[in-house]
């Protein structure tokens, strides 16, 4: 038999080779349930990406500067208002920028050189669980779940609005992704709880249903401070003080305009040292212009701004460089994703974040589809291909979005949540190692027959290659014996057995019961309202 | 990952100490680890034991890739890894064969697999191969681009249950209709079951060339291949 696996006396695996017939009793059992085990996934979720391959740099430096010089002209001509904020006002007075009611208009330079001087080039947000605490910048990649949709979809049940039990099932199939490092924010709208109350359900499912890094609230200061207040009785106040254990989206009211809610939820969290992503959120063609020049330069002299107030608070609070950035169709106003020139704002938006030398956040899994079809898959495919390639630290909305940010697909999210594996794979970049090099593998096989059974392939076979839980690749034959199932379907089986499978990551009793006592004390405190 | 390697409840155990069914059980555990060694090691005590060698076949070889084989179909076991354990129950096989074949005890099946004439792509076949043997097979490869006649001369030598030929190329898979046309032609076609496979082909050509059987994978040939032999020595 051609086939034969020959000079399989060493194949890498078990300690054989000595006495003869001796060995551990039994493997064949342990290793079944090991080989189930890689087959469910059921495997270790890292902390992040290390990044093994260069960033795609789209820009020269002749035009980075371009864009640099022109943000500076933004700042200082145009200006950036600060509405109903006026501690913001005096912070800037005081930094020696030009107040003009609620304009304020920048020296050339003053946001640049406020946040080089303090804002750290990257800072570890901290778990619960301490394997899962992160570090958010330099050549790392940290994949969150989207943020935001106040609707759900799924096949079973199509699109409706979220509710705290979708939250919290999204928080427990993010905890269950090795691909995903975070547990994201506002996973879904828990449209069920009242506005007002609703971030205390969502900070308390974070906490209690997974053991990853996660977001405050931002929707309100006070509910920013209820944020670092739980984050007090989970890690401790000392702690808190001390370290960064929340991040916390910020977004810029593009063009040029920053709000009290937001400048609000800024403060408190630089205030305790949490960090803050200051995200300029624009629809090119409506909220800035439709080059991507024009767009890149507003990004940066709005990050700049944002990023430079929170310098102001508390010098050194960790920021990041944020840039939601998609296209608006001329034709009907809507929103556009996985089209080219959001790819290259991208692109240049990562490279202004870096020679700023403060973390990037972009990207994910975005796309327009309503459902989990052919345009989600490619639209997210586009994007989350070219923020790996950009180097984006911080990656909101890896994985679930649909409908440009309307609603969390739990089929959509075990689809991206796969392709997450796929982007550390690609950015993992090039083994050169001696194994890697696989000259014994080219000795062995030589000419005319094939690797399957090699010893080198034995040895490495099981981390070779990325493996798809998705994807199915069987023969036509197989794939119609098991039921005909597209991707969709094939991921509605998944997100169900994930959550029949899932385990709750165990919870010191005495934290949780003072996280429920806080909430139970601090909601009794107010009415409930809807705004 | 868990890795058994590093199992700490591995406890070195002797073979021969074990007591019959211990025995078995480990030959079990041992293909599942695909270890040849001790796959013949272990065959060769069943038969100082006095087993027979068809026990020994059936109880502890077959019975034992037929949970590598439960594996492999879902996806549980990969390629390499199957292999290995098609390679562990040769070892056992080679010890066997030839006090099979004294006691006269009819083997589970035979196969001459080749791939046809004009095509040299052989991993799949051998492959299908590979199972075959660990389903307890006697599978006479005759390898790449086969004329009718090497598929006669082989079939002639050694009687196979089961003529298995390959392609993978559109443009060679025609061929497998010329061998079969000229078994019709020579009366021989029905005392052979004939499968086909290859990446080309699917169920409406093996039916459309004359074959018994298309098998989409080497799995399912280790499962379609076994069937078709007892239903075939069942119907006389």
């Amino acid at each position: 038999m051609s086939i034969s696996p020959q000079n399989r006396s060493d194949p890498g695996r078990g300690n054989r080779g000595e006495a003869p017939a001796r060995r551990g009793r039994r493997r064949g059992a342990a290793r079944r349930g090991a080989a189930r085990q890689r087959l469910t996934g059921a495997r270790e979720s890292a902390a992040w990406i290390e990044r093994g391959i260069p960033h795609f740099d789209l820009l020269n430096a002749e035009a980075l500067e371009l864009i640099e010089h022109n943000a500076e002209t933004v700042l200082e001509e145009i200006g950036v208002e600060f509405r109903e904020f006026p501690r913001a006002l005096t912070l800037w007075k005081e930094a020696g920028a030009g107040v003009d009611g609620e304009r304020v208009r920048f020296p050339r330079g003053l946001c640049r050189s406020l946040v080089q001087a303090t804002a750290p080039k990257e800072f570890r947000q901290h778990a619960r669980n301490p394997g899962r605490g992160t570090i958010i910048g330099g050549d790392r990649t940290v994949l969150v779940p989207a943020y935001g949709p106040p609707f759900v979809h799924d096949l079973d049940k199509g699109r409706r609005y979220a509710t705290l039990e979708d939250f919290r099932n999204f928080v427990k199939l993010a905890c269950m992704s090795p691909g995903l490092h975070h547990s994201g924010g506002t996973v879904c709208e828990p449209v069920d709880v009242p506005v007002n109350k609703r971030h205390f359900d969502m900070i308390y499912s974070h906490v209690k249903y997974s053991d990853k890094p996660f977001m405050g609230s931002v929707t309100h200061p006070e509910r920013a401070g209820d944020s670092v207040a739980m984050a007090k009785i989970l890690f401790g106040d000392d702690f808190v003080a001390n370290n960064t254990v929340l991040i916390n989206l910020i977004n810029v009211n593009s063009p040029l305009t920053f709000d009290a809610t937001m400048l609000g939820a800024a403060t408190v969290y630089a205030e305790n040292h949490q960090a803050t992503i200051i995200s300029p959120f624009l629809l090119a063609g409506a909220m800035s212009p439709v080059t991507i020049a024009g767009t890149l330069t507003q990004i940066l002299a709005e990050a700049l701004a944002g990023m430079a107030y929170v310098q102001l608070v508390r010098p050194g609070a960790p920021v990041v460089f944020g840039s939601f950035a998609a296209a608006v169709s001329m034709q009907s106003g809507a929103p556009t994703f996985g089209t080219p020139e959001p790819s290259l704002i991208l692109y240049g938006a990562a490279q202004l974040a870096r020679r700023l030398g403060v973390p990037f956040r972009s990207g994910g899994g975005l796309c327009a589809a309503k459902i989990p079809d052919a345009q989600a898959a490619y639209e997210a495919a586009n994007t989350l291909q070219t923020s790996a390639l950009a180097g984006v630290n911080f990656m909101l909305h890896t994985a679930g979005w649909l409908e440009g940010g309307l609603a969390m697909g739990y089929e959509k999210f075990v689809m991206d949540a796969d392709q997450a594996n796929m982007l550390a794979g690609l950015l993992g970049g090039v083994d050169l190692s001696e194994n890697a090099q696989a000259l014994d593998a080219l000795r062995e096989v030589g000419p005319g027959a094939h690797f399957l059974g090699a010893a080198h392939t034995l040895a490495n076979f099981e981390s070779a290659f990325c493996r798809s839980g998705v994807a199915d690749n069987n023969s036509y034959e197989q794939w119609r014996q098991d039921g005909s199932l597209d991707a969709a379907r094939r991921a509605n089986v998944i997100w169900k057995q994930m959550l029949r499978d899932y385990e709750a990551p165990p919870l010191d009793p005495a934290i949780d019961e003072a996280l429920l006592e806080f909430m139970q004390r601090r909601k009794s405190e107010f009415e409930d309202r809807d705004y | 990952m868990t890795d058994q390697d590093a199992n700490p409840e591995d406890e070195e155990i002797i073979l021969a100490e074990l007591d019959d069914g211990e025995l078995v059980e480990q030959m079990h555990e041992d293909l599942y680890d695909g270890l040849k060694e001790e796959i013949v090691e272990g065959t060769s005590i069943l038969l100082a034991r006095k087993w027979s060698a068809d026990k020994v076949l059936n109880e502890a070889l077959v019975e034992g890739m037929r949970i590598v084989g439960i594996d492999f179909r879902d996806g549980i076991l990969f390629v390499p890894e199957v292999l290995l354990a098609a390679n562990a129950m040769k070892g056992g096989m080679e010890l066997l064969r030839p006090l099979l074949s004294e006691t006269g005890v009819k083997p589970i099946g035979k196969m001459v697999i080749g791939t046809v004439k004009g095509d040299i792509h052989d991993i799949g076949k051998n492959l299908v191969g590979m199972m075959l043997e660990g389903a307890g097979f006697e599978v006479f490869d005759i390898g790449i681009n086969n004329s009718v006649e090497d598929y006669f001369e082989a079939m002639e030598k050694h009687q196979p249950d089961i003529l298995g030929m390959s392609a993978l190329l559109t443009t060679t898979m025609p061929y497998m209709k010329v061998v079969i046309d000229e078994m019709v032609k020579q009366g021989i076609r029905q005392d052979y079951i004939v499968l086909v496979g290859g990446a080309p082909l699917n169920e409406e050509f093996g039916r459309a060339v004359g074959a018994d059987a298309y098998c989409r994978d080497a799995a399912q040939a280790a499962d379609v291949a076994p069937a078709m032999v007892r239903a075939r020595q069942a119907g006389g």
